[in-house]
């Protein structure tokens, strides 16, 4: 099977288990998310997809390999990692970001760096130097980079955290575009369930089990986010009373 | 559009020269020499001007190759105490040679700086990777030790060896000669180039190790080639003309406001303005105050210290 897979993956940090028994793929031109509390293992799952850890158990493949065992541009051409934090301390321009994305990637065919400017709708920004844009732009520019690497598997860790709303919709209906046209598959966690309505599919992680993977109209029931996020009754009250009015 | 900025700095460098033959002790206009005069430039200036340039160029790079590989626009050689690690071994070879062996002077202050960038690193690290603000205070920490170090073995030496010694601590190129120049430019060569081969990486690294490792790279693999860039250039450099602060501080920064912060164009940029601003620091430091030399090192110290503050200021990102 192409693309990423993650097959029976348990991983620990010390002593304390992070990621049990996880299992589950991505299709070709899906747009899953990743959900779940604080400390669910969200941003573990990710590493262990972009093969920055190395699962104690299980196997993690892409394109029907150990996703390690690939050389780092064999892998870089195929799946691209946007970490949470993105912190530049050096004035580097939207412009050069792109095609460190670009270099990375070695495959024929990949995008031009306007051409992926284009596409996140930053080509009149790209002269700038990162600190002079604003966050969202910052949020598209960091997208444009792993686009420009050509590979059908994006890896985003939060890439909505921190954004205005407006931006978190801008950002989100790209990502969806990028999934119809391109056929990129992109799984991406996120906190708010709201966005998550939109998503095709999602992953639901409970001190990293997977509590549940399907529609998001299915999921994102009163009694299942009580239990992904462990809330108190009233709580679930309270959400079963907001979702007659607003989901 | 790209070259631009290269060709200004090239223009400078050129007036910086020219400025340089002409002022010091004695003015004198460089296309009309009487012998005497042809005898100081030629013997005096000439070889302190290359000294300065090839110094300068290193440290700069250096400084460059530092900010960037550990996201700190704060760090370089100095600050970071590798300076001080390749003077102080460079000063042992000094001081038991009597400055005779010209390739061991130049090998001992690769092993300082190596040395010190391994214990800087090992202690300006946490659990989570390198912090960095925790590297910057072991390299302030550790510059110190050595620094004291250096002083107490200077003070316990026999006199002769001990001002030699001492023109190292400030950065004094008043007795450059071009006996160390060839093994000083050998090391510096290597390490710029072992640099420019990494530049991608270096863009990479700066971006994060996560990045890094998502665009393809092997970060501690790249961290450590490039350290070892920088082990090199610091100790071509302490070779060279000892301790000089700051250029390796601001001249990445200088260079990054004219062309922006990819390392393709900012390490070789770096290389000529660092060379410029130390050869003017020099200049400056020669002329200024006839007949007192004030040291280089000073000179830089005097405007690179406040520009430090500044950046510590402004916060650092």
């Amino acid at each position: 099977m192409s693309g990423l897979v993650f097959e029976q993956v348990s991983f620990s940090y010390g002593q304390a288990a992070c990621i049990r028994r996880f299992s589950a793929s991505l299709t070709k031109g899906e747009l899953v998310g990743l959900i779940g509390a604080n400390g669910s293992g969200k941003s573990t799952l990710l590493r262990l997809g972009a093969g920055l850890l190395s699962p104690d158990q299980g196997q993690v493949t892409l394109d029907n390999r150990p996703v390690r065992s690939w050389r780092g541009h064999e892998r870089a051409s195929r799946l691209s990692y946007l970490p949470q934090s993105l912190e530049v301390p050096l004035p580097f321009r939207v412009l050069e970001l792109v095609e460190m994305g670009r270099a990375a990637g070695r495959h024929q065919g990949r995008l031009s760096a306007v051409e992926v400017l284009d596409m996140v709708g930053l080509a009149d920004k790209s002269g700038l130097p990162l600190a002079e844009i604003s966050g969202g732009e910052r949020q598209r520019a960091f997208l444009a980079m792993t686009l420009a690497q050509g590979g059908s598997t994006l890896l985003l860790d939060e890439p909505l955290a921190g954004l205005d709303l407006r931006y978190q919709y801008e950002l989100l209906a790209l990502l969806q575009q990028l999934c119809r046209q391109q056929g990129l598959s992109i799984l991406l966690s996120l906190h708010d369930l709201m966005l998550a309505r939109d998503l095709d599919r999602l992953l639901v992680l409970r001190q990293g089990e997977l509590l549940a993977d399907g529609l998001p109209g299915e999921l994102l029931q009163p009694e299942l986010i009580c239990r992904t996020f462990d809330l108190d009754p009233a709580a679930q009250r309270s959400l079963a009373w907001q979702q007659a009015g607003r989901w | 559009m790209k070259r631009h900025p290269l060709f200004i700095m090239l223009g400078c460098l050129v007036v910086v020269l020219l400025l340089s033959l002409s002022l010091g002790q004695q003015t004198v206009n460089i296309f009309d020499l009487d012998p005497l005069q042809l005898k100081i430039v030629l013997e005096l200036r000439l070889p302190r001007i290359v000294v300065a340039l090839l110094m300068g160029a290193a440290l700069g790079v250096a400084g460059a190759i530092l900010q960037g590989v550990f996201r700190n626009p704060l760090a370089d050689p100095y600050v970071l105490g590798t300076s001080s690690g390749a003077a102080l071994a460079a000063a042992f070879g000094l001081l038991a040679t009597q400055g005779a062996a010209v390739w061991l002077v130049p090998c001992l202050a690769l092993i300082g700086a190596l040395t010190t960038s391994a214990v800087v690193v090992f202690l300006g690290r946490d659990a989570w990777g390198v912090r960095a603000e925790r590297l910057l205070l072991a390299g302030v920490g550790i510059g110190f030790f050595l620094s004291a170090i250096l002083m107490l073995v200077m003070s316990l030496a026999q006199a002769d060896g001990v001002k030699r010694a001492l023109l190292w601590m400030a950065g004094d190129l008043a007795g450059a000669d071009w006996a160390l120049v060839p093994a000083a430019a050998v090391l510096m060569l290597t390490g710029f180039l072992l640099a420019m081969s990494r530049r991608r990486a270096l863009n990479a690294l700066s971006l994060g190790d996560e990045l890094a490792f998502g665009l393809g790279f092997e970060p501690g693999r790249e961290r450590m080639l490039l350290v070892l860039a920088a082990a090199l250039l610091t100790a071509a450099a302490v070779a060279l003309g000892g301790i000089v602060g700051f250029v390796g501080l601001m001249v990445p920064h200088g260079v990054r406001v004219l062309v922006g912060a990819d390392a393709r164009r900012v390490l070789p940029l770096s290389a000529v303005g660092g060379g410029m601003l130390l050869c003017l620091a020099d200049t400056v430091g020669r002329s200024a105050l006839p007949p007192v030399e004030i040291p280089a090192g000073v000179v830089t110290a005097l405007i690179g210290a406040p520009w430090f503050l500044v950046m510590l200021r402004r916060g650092i990102r």
